[in-house]
């Protein structure tokens, strides 16, 4: 008997991208846990963050194995790994895990180059779990998406720019910095062809 | 060859439709059945935000909170990707979309192999196809799902009108911001039960005056060698056999049987269906029937049928040609639900059982009211062959009342066998594995004698 067996590059087509999501995932945990500081929930927001991206990992892992739609007559530890697989596949774990790095990265000290690194980390951590959990050719998305890219690392060093300049005149300055930043971001969102 | 129907025994074209197969039907490859019924829709697409969206707009809103919140622009920068893959990726996105379905077969046999073609007229979006697939499909294989044109194979396991089910399109915007669903159903598939293998006919000894192919006992103008006998003036130059004449000393010449065919008319017990579903009797009984209609029409033989349940009684006057087929097995198909009185064959009008017909009855003999119309009809001088088609006993039990209650069981069985018999009535039992060809052969070796 014969059993049915996928062309090694469709293999590795879709292990690629998952592999480089879990990497890039692990990356950013390990990147704004550097140094990481005491109070402020520090250690719960990394705690969150890593058990989200594990979990996105492993939920990217078996994104194949199907879930029957009724397992009532299943016995116990097969329903219990279907409960498993159905809890992985019902939370946002890259939703909860963005928000969480974000905010550990809020409880640093402020570091625009590290934070600009982070940006860009985030964003590929997103493209590379979009790629492998959408089966999309990543050669064709990232080409298709060049120019936008290029342009948002453009913005990403400039706000990194903005927050190297010295505030003058206190908190009012500040945010107006944080605006003027939000303004260059929309226009560009703006001019950009759509 | 298709799968499941017997060796040399495929059935032409359906009566209605366009050919139900085409010439690579069955063999299992993508490319092979040609769709023969095509129909065009057009829906409104659901559009929402693809989770790739979502989460790149969290990511911008998160970051720009706390940007605002903390004061610190290079987080408004972290935004900026975020948001501009956002901003770029919005395009105009079709609020309907047509979409053509087509089948390669409306009326199919049990394990026969079919497919469902989809197509979507949308060139702009990136589109993916999932089969629902109905009560009773079995799904195959799947082909292109992933571009505009995708094909889904399938099989059905058991006869019936079954819902093919339905499909989901799942379309995609260039950068896969944006999600499309729409669902839409496919259309339903005849599937006719698997015809037996049958390759020999149980043929009366007295047939009517008929042309057919069956040889009869009486002499006549058919091609079977029956005798020789003095010649006569008038008799054919070429009907001398010239071997005899030279021992005789005088002509000689052939003689053959007359050719005749027989009304066949075919009884289907639909009152009770027990056994494991799929080989259940009722699905031995539409098989046996299917496969002994298609030997009998194939030897020229007018051949009817009646379906007996519970409902009352439908039938189809015997008639010829290879269409007949397709008639019998709707007719079979077409079991009414409803409860009513049992319907008596003494009810049933002349032409559905012409006098002199051989009448084969598929049962599993459970029901005492057809084994007393089967007593009827034969008190009213119909030849009858019955085939047993009940696969299945009541469950072992370890009690005496349950060994008991299975030996009366059986003992009623065996005597409600035996008194058929005892009016002449044959009975063979047909697992529905093998050819029917089998449990007959003690009837189709010579003809069956008719008795009045």
């Amino acid at each position: 008997m014969t059993t049915p067996t996928a062309p090694p590059g469709t293999v590795a087509a879709a292990v690629a991208p998952r592999l480089a999501a879990i990497a890039l995932g692990a990356a950013c945990v390990a990147w704004t846990a550097s140094s990481l500081p005491h109070g402020g929930w520090s250690r719960f927001a990394l705690t969150v963050s890593i058990i989200a991206v594990t979990a996105g990992a492993l939920r990217l892992a078996v994104a194949d194995l199907p879930q029957p739609e009724n397992d009532y007559f299943q016995p116990a530890p097969i329903r219990a790994w279907l409960g498993f697989l159905a809890f992985l596949r019902a939370l946002p774990w890259e939703e909860i895990a963005l928000v969480a790095l974000l905010w550990l990265e809020v409880l640093h000290p402020a570091r625009p180059g590290h934070t600009a690194a982070l940006g860009a980390g985030l964003t590929a951590y997103l493209l590379a779990v979009h790629i492998a959990e959408s089966g999309a050719s990543g050669g064709l998305l990232l080409r298709r998406q060049a120019k936008v890219l290029t342009a948002g690392a453009c913005l990403l060093a400039l706000g990194a720019g903005f927050a190297t300049l010295p505030a003058i005149g206190g908190g009012g300055a500040a945010l107006l910095r944080v605006l003027a930043a939000a303004a260059v971001v929309a226009a560009a969102v703006l001019v950009f062809p759509a | 060859m298709p799968t499941g129907i017997p060796n040399g025994s495929r059935l032409p074209a359906a009566p209605t439709a366009s050919p139900a197969q085409g010439p690579d039907a069955g063999t299992g490859q993508a490319v092979g059945p040609v769709v023969v019924e095509s129909t065009r829709s057009e829906s409104e697409v659901r559009w929402r935000p693809s989770r790739h969206a979502i989460r790149l707009l969290t990511l911008a809103a998160a970051g720009l909170l706390l940007a605002t919140a903390t004061r610190r622009p290079e987080l408004v920068g972290l935004a900026a990707p975020a948001l501009l893959l956002l901003g770029a990726g919005r395009s105009a996105r079709p609020e309907r979309i047509g979409v053509r379905t087509g089948l390669t077969a409306t009326r199919l046999y049990e394990d026969e192999l079919a497919a469902v073609d989809v197509t979507v007229e949308d060139d702009q979006d990136d589109v993916r196809w999932v089969l629902r697939p109905g009560r009773g499909i079995e799904p195959s294989s799947a082909t292109a799902v992933g571009s505009q044109t995708a094909r889904f194979m399938f099989i059905v396991p058991r006869w019936g009108r079954r819902k093919v089910g339905s499909v989901d399109l799942v379309l995609h915007d260039r950068w896969r911001l944006a999600e499309g669903r729409l669902s839409f159903t496919l259309p339903s598939v005849d599937c006719y039960p698997r015809p037996a293998i049958q390759r020999t006919q149980v043929v009366l000894s007295r047939l009517p005056n008929r042309l057919g192919e069956h040889p009869a006992r009486m002499a006549g103008e058919g091609t079977e060698f029956t005798g020789v006998r003095d010649y006569v003036p008038g008799d054919r130059q070429r009907a001398i056999n010239w071997p005899a004449t030279t021992r005789r000393g005088r002509l000689q010449v052939n003689t053959f049987a007359a050719e005749r065919s027989q009304d066949v008319v075919l009884v289907v017990d639909a009152t009770s269906d027990v056994g494991e579903p799929g080989s259940s009797a009722l699905d031995l009984g539409l098989r046996g029937a299917a496969g002994a209609a298609r030997a009998y029409l194939d030897a020229r033989d007018r051949v009817g049928v009646i379906t007996y349940q519970w409902g009352g009684a439908t039938w189809l006057a015997p008639s010829l040609g290879r269409r007949q087929v397709y008639k019998i097995i709707d007719t079979m198909l077409s079991a009414d639900a409803a409860w009513a009185r049992g319907a008596m064959f003494s009810r049933l009008p002349r032409a559905a059982l012409p006098p002199g017909a051989l009448v084969v009855a598929f049962s599993p003999l459970l029901d005492q009211r057809f084994v007393e119309a089967l007593r009827d009809m034969r008190e009213r001088g119909f030849s009858l062959i019955v085939v047993d088609v009940l696969n299945a006993e009541p469950p072992k039990k370890f009690s005496f009342a349950g060994k008991s209650a299975r030996r009366i069981w059986q003992m009623e069985q065996h005597s409600i066998r035996f008194s058929l018999r005892e009016l002449g009535v044959p009975v063979v039992h047909w697992d529905g594995v093998a050819p029917l060809d089998l449990p007959l052969a003690p009837y189709t070796r010579r003809p069956l004698v008719v008795r009045r």
